[in-house]
Formats: C-alpha cells, structure tokens, sequence
C-alpha cells in the first residue's frame, strides 16, 4: 500500500536533503499503520493532511540549513537570467533592423531561448544530489521561468511559455536522473 | 543562562518524549508520544523542527538505522539525549517545580 503520489511530491519538494528522507519514512510507518486500522482511504487522508500542514514548517527548515540558496541560484541565476539577458539581446538586436521594431518575434529567437533553458535547468539538475534537492531545483526553475516570462518586454506565445515552464524543469530532472542511474 | 539556552514548552514536551521513548525515539514515535499524553494534534513538520533545533543547540544527538520494508525502504533517525540535554531538562524541571511552588492547582474558574 502507498500513500498519495501527490502527496509524496510535495513532501519532496518542500523538505530539505536532511529530513525527506526520514520524514517520508516516518509518515509512511504511520500510513501503514492506520490503512491496517481504518482503511486506506482514512490513512490517505491523514497523510494529505500532515504533509500539508507540515509543508510550511519544512520549508522553513529547508531555508534555514542553507539549501536555498542553491535553490534561490537555480531559480534566479541559471533561468530567470539567461531568459531575460536573452530577452534584451533580442530586443536589442530587432530595434536595429529598420521596420522590425515592435513586431512579433520570429520563431527562431524562441527557440534559441528554450534551448538556452534547457541547458541551463540542466546544469543546476547535474549539480543536485539527491532526489529532494533536484524536485526543489525543478521547481525553482519553473517559477524561474515563469517569472522570467513576466518580466520580459516581448508578448511571448502561450505555446512557447507552457514549453518554457515545462522544459526547463524537466531538463533539470531528467539530468539528475541520468546521472544518478550511471 | 544566554536567552536562547531555555527550552520553550513544546521543546521541553520533545525532549521528555525522547526521555520517554529511550532507544525508540524517532520522529513518529515523539509524535505520538505527545499526542497520546496531551491530546494534542501534532504535525510531523513540528516535531522534525523541534528535533533539529534541539539538536543544533547540542541537547539531542541523532543515530542512522539501516532502511526498514515498514518505512517504504528508508533509513531512520532515532534521538537521544546529550550530557547538556539532560542538564536542560533538569533544569527547566526545577523552574517548573520553582514557580508551581506555592500555588494551588485546578485554579479557580478553570474546567480542569
């Protein structure tokens, strides 16, 4: 019997290297123990709830051992920055071709951007040693990315922020996972 | 005694829970521990901030055990108390026994 998978994410994604571990095991005994006592739908129930309630306090500790940083690095430095050094690069390069101010960006700009994200998630995914960290780092990207997307000065393509917010996250996974299984 | 060095209430409630659980004192144990003789609904999260704060101020100590099939495969940490862990809890006794000294229990008007 397993708890709730929506559950268990978002327990890894808020608690730090230090207590995942031992915080799922610990919530998991007790799963164990109420599924056998009041059924399993009792038991995902309470263990919604504690990771819920205890996503604040985690978090916290999480910030507090100096893990954000790596985090706050991910999010800031290798994704939101490189989209929006991109952003000026290109409205930059646009304001110096005569009649192409202001227009619509050609898809290839969008995709030197998605690239260049890609690569970047990636980088910060290979630098995560363990599995918390690197659901962290992910998601640090994607609010990076979003961010990112808030702040640039061209309107970007609903299509091309939903790739962004995706990809740069999914990169910075995948990497992780490559290089834990070799 | 530097201000930081005093144990709140839910530190002490903690550390008297490890007392209580010896060997076994893990963070699911310390949670049912409290919630079991207070009644009170205690988050993992709370007791896991607790257990590390305590541990940062050198009144606790934590010990790895090997993954278990009941934990999904994970490892544990089970606590115990320090020589200055045991001094704290000594201590915040004798201020407790300190300021009860004198005054008469259930105060008038309460329910309990």
């Amino acid at each position: 019997m397993k708890p709730p998978m929506w559950a268990q994410f978002v327990l890894w994604a808020v608690a730090g290297e230090n207590e995942a571990e031992f915080v799922a095991g610990d919530l998991h005994e007790e799963f164990l123990l109420l599924c056998a006592d009041k059924g399993r739908p009792a038991g995902s129930r309470w263990y919604g709830r504690q990771v819920l309630r205890s996503a604040a306090t985690l978090l916290g500790l999480r910030f507090r051992s100096g893990e954000a940083a790596h985090l706050v690095a991910a999010a800031l430095v290798a994704v939101a920055m490189p989209l929006l050094l991109l952003d000026r690069l290109w409205s930059f390069v646009y304001s110096h071709i005569p009649l192409k101010d202001g227009l619509d960006r050609a898809p290839g700009f969008w995709v030197a951007n998605l690239v260049c994200v890609c690569i970047c998630a990636a980088m910060c995914g290979s630098l995560a040693h363990s599995f918390s960290r690197a659901v962290g780092v992910a998601l640090a990207a994607a609010v990076g990315a979003a961010c990112a997307l808030w702040c640039s000065t061209a309107t970007a393509p609903l299509v091309y922020a939903g790739m962004v917010i995706l990809a740069a996250p999914a990169s910075s996974m995948t990497v992780f996972a490559w290089r834990r299984s070799r | 005694m530097a201000k930081g060095d005093a144990l709140g209430e839910f530190e002490y409630l903690v550390m008297l829970a490890v007392l209580r659980l010896g060997a076994n004192a893990y963070g699911m144990r310390v949670r049912q521990e409290i919630a079991a003789r207070t009644g009170r609904d205690v988050t993992i999260g709370a007791v896991y901030a607790t257990l590390e704060r305590l541990a940062d101020k050198g009144l606790l100590t934590a010990a790895m055990s090997d993954p278990t099939p009941e934990r999904g495969g994970r490892a544990k940490r089970s606590f115990s108390l320090t020589g200055a862990g045991m001094e704290a809890a000594n201590r915040a006794r004798q201020d407790l026994a300190n300021m009860l000294e004198g005054l008469q229990f259930p105060l008038p008007g309460s329910t309990q």
